[in-house]
């Protein structure tokens, strides 16, 4: 990851209706947003930023770009994704949730060969509190300081900001990795971004019920991570097999008996546990939690 | 979704997977009609696992014989379900029975061959030796050949089984399935293979691109009504058409407190610090997050409105927590929204109503409320004293 104040942005869908949500914000925060793309509406502006119909337009016209934030409609999100990649643009944030598996796939794939960051879908998007924010963040709930905030979710992110906020515990990077079943950028992912990172000091990573992603995470920090690490972790009393809202967050096996245990809230506290990974009972423990494992 | 069996072998029939010649029965007088000869197998048509040992299969030899089986299994519930439809179809002798499926491993981001030689009934016991293959790249089907062989499969079976476990990935990628699954694929002494039960989950996300499976399903006379929960039975009652409440999923719990939330994360943990609380949750809503075209942000406080409808009409109940995070702009509208909604009420709050609104910037929306004056409404800033005086008050 190579984001700072000075990475040109542009907006993908920026005539949608998401796009003409989080443009405004993400300007009023001071991210450079350099252009937007949406199909058809080529040669118009928003919010000052010029519009182009496709994305290689945009790079003919404003020079090289750093990040695209991709705020188009499900189904268009993989093209989208794919013409960035195509363009050379290396860091993707997906905001829009709901996009097919089978198209993630595809594009993880394409990710991959070309070293692209992909984050999401259904992401609130990335955040340097102080810096940069690429996505859909509240800007009020974030401050900037040493804290490494990763997650699966977008509102219950910003609760976890906010409780750190008020306890004077500012974030160096926080990163919603989404709420989908199948999710670009992984917890061991960023993980390594913010151990190499100077300016984190220590990590809160907020997980949920669902998928095995907490799981590997923990094994992950244990083999390789040296800063403290404190989880979280939601859903402990959802009921199985109901819809809350994110499709990763569903506790179910499809095939009778295999993985019949993955996604379950024990399986996740018990490989905290097994890690020596403090897990905090509540979003207001862990202000408390950081400062006991900062001090050690 | 689910797809029953019948459904799921229309679509094995069309990609060219075996299947036995078959008719849907929709009532038990359908069996005169009969164009299979006899012996045949009926088929309760549930989405509920489990069909043979719960009773729900019966092989009948005569249509008489068959008529009564058919009154039989339109009659029994198979884990609370009651079918719509029977399949009637050809008795089949198998030698051997395996099992093959297709699924996406979530933390690998790849599809999944999975393949054992003991299918059938058998499966569960032997669920550890499945045998997976992971697709990586292109798919090829050397892949399907290499879960064969994994299979310990010999010979001309290595083909045979292939081919279908071939044309499954087909299926998996043409209609975005979460699932495809053949238990049993049945061998017989003549080395042929035959599906004789199939399982298909299209993914939920991807339906809105395949309008043909979702015809499929309302084709259905009627999608199949879960039978009552037991009593006591403290898993919520899942709500899949809430009317007013479109694209929203709310649940019901057997406690006396409703809550509502924007975002699944925030929801879920707001359930469990109730929970840890001492608290009983009556209702629950998730009104949605940020990112979604189905429940668009711009829209939330018209949903705030349509949820405070809806939990203020469950029984039981005894207080509302209201839990909405955001910036300024979000809180200012949640606040107008809240105040908009209790100023049109023709009766005052009959019950107390708590609204967290976090954040110092949200200090603005939380005065606004707070000016309202009403003896129900409380207005806070923590979480977690939210919770607790929702929870008091819901119990004084």
């Amino acid at each position: 990851m190579d984001l700072s104040a000075h990475s040109k942005v542009l907006v993908q869908g920026i005539a949608g209706a998401l796009g003409q949500l989080y443009t405004g914000r993400m300007q009023a925060y001071g991210t450079s947003i350099v252009a937007g793309v949406s199909s058809g509406q080529g040669g118009q502006t928003l919010d000052g930023v010029p519009i182009f119909d496709m994305v290689e337009q945009a790079l003919q016209s404003v020079g090289p770009i750093d990040a695209t934030v991709i705020l188009v409609e499900p189904y268009r999100t993989l093209d989208a994704a794919l013409e960035a990649i195509a363009a050379g643009i290396r860091h993707l944030v997906l905001v829009t949730e709901g996009v097919p598996p089978l198209d993630m796939v595809r594009l993880l794939y394409a990710a991959e060969r070309t070293d692209t960051l992909v984050v999401g879908p259904d992401s609130p998007g990335i955040i340097l509190p102080g810096q940069i924010l690429l996505g859909t963040y509240p800007a009020e709930l974030y401050s900037p300081g040493r804290i490494g905030l990763i997650s699966r979710s977008g509102t219950l992110t910003h609760e976890i900001a906010l409780h750190l906020t008020q306890a004077g515990l500012g974030q160096s990077i926080a990163v919603g990795i989404g709420g989908d079943r199948i999710v670009g950028s992984s917890f061991q992912q960023w993980l390594q971004i913010l151990d190499e990172d100077d300016q984190t000091e220590a990590i809160v990573l907020v997980g949920e019920i669902g998928g095995n992603s907490e799981e590997e995470a923990a094994r992950y920090i244990v083999e390789a991570i040296d800063k403290p690490v404190i989880a979280y972790i939601a859903g402990r009393t959802a009921p199985k097999n109901q819809f809350m809202g994110h499709a990763g967050a569903i506790i179910a096996s499809l095939v009778a008996g295999w993985g019949s245990e993955i996604g379950t809230p024990d399986s996740k506290f018990a490989a905290f546990q097994t890690a020596d990974i403090p897990v905090a009972s509540r979003p207001s423990d862990i202000p408390h939690l950081l400062q006991q494992a900062l001090r050690v | 979704m689910d797809l029953l069996e019948y459904q799921a072998k229309d679509l094995f029939q069309k990609v060219g997977i075996p299947v036995l010649p078959s008719q849907r029965i929709d009532h038990p007088k359908d069996l005169k009609g009969l164009k299979i000869p006899y012996p045949i197998v009926l088929k309760s048509q549930v989405y509920a696992g489990g069909r043979g040992k719960a009773g729900g299969v019966r092989f009948v030899e005569n249509t008489i014989d068959a008529v009564a089986a058919a009154q039989a299994i339109f009659y029994l519930p198979i884990l609370g379900q009651y079918p719509e439809v029977l399949l009637a179809e050809a008795k089949y002798a198998p030698d051997r029975e395996l099992y093959l499926a297709v699924v996406l491993d979530p933390s690998l981001r790849r599809p999944l061959l999975l393949g054992s030689r003991e299918g059938g009934m058998e499966l569960e016991a032997t669920s550890r030796q499945i045998q997976q293959v992971l697709v990586d790249g292109e798919f090829s089907p050397f892949y399907a050949r290499r879960l064969a062989l994994k299979m310990g499969l010999t010979g001309e079976l290595i083909e045979s089984v292939s081919a279908i476990a071939e044309k499954m990935y087909h299926l998996f990628l043409t209609y975005d399935l979460d699932l495809v699954e053949i238990n049993p694929l049945a061998v017989n002494p003549a080395g042929e293979v035959m599906a004789l039960d199939g399982k298909v989950t299209v993914n939920d996300a991807a339906l809105g691109r395949h309008p043909d499976l979702v015809a499929m399903q309302s084709g259905d006379r009627d999608s199949p009504s879960p039978a009552p929960a037991p009593a006591g039975m403290a898993h919520p009652a899942p709500l899949d058409k809430a009317p007013g409440l479109p694209n929203l999923t709310p649940m019901l719990f057997p406690g006396n407190l409703g809550i509502l939330c924007n975002g699944a994360g925030l929801t879920m943990a707001t359930l469990d610090l109730v929970d840890q609380a001492g608290g009983q949750p009556a209702a629950c809503l998730n009104l949605g997050g940020e990112s979604s075209y189905r429940l668009p942000p711009d829209t939330l406080c018209d949903r705030l409105e349509k949820g405070l409808d809806w939990i203020l009409q469950t029984q039981r109940l005894r207080g509302v927590l209201l839990n909405l995070l955001g910036g300024s702009a979000t809180c200012d509208a949640v606040a107008a929204a809240i105040a908009h909604y209790l100023k049109q009420q023709r009766q005052p709050l009959s019950l107390p109503l708590v609204v967290r609104l976090g954040g110092a910037h949200a200090e603005a929306a939380r005065r606004r409320l707070a000016a309202l004056d009403l003896p129900r409404l409380v207005v806070m800033e923590s979480l977690d004293e939210a919770i607790a005086k929702a929870i008091a008050l819901s119990q004084a």
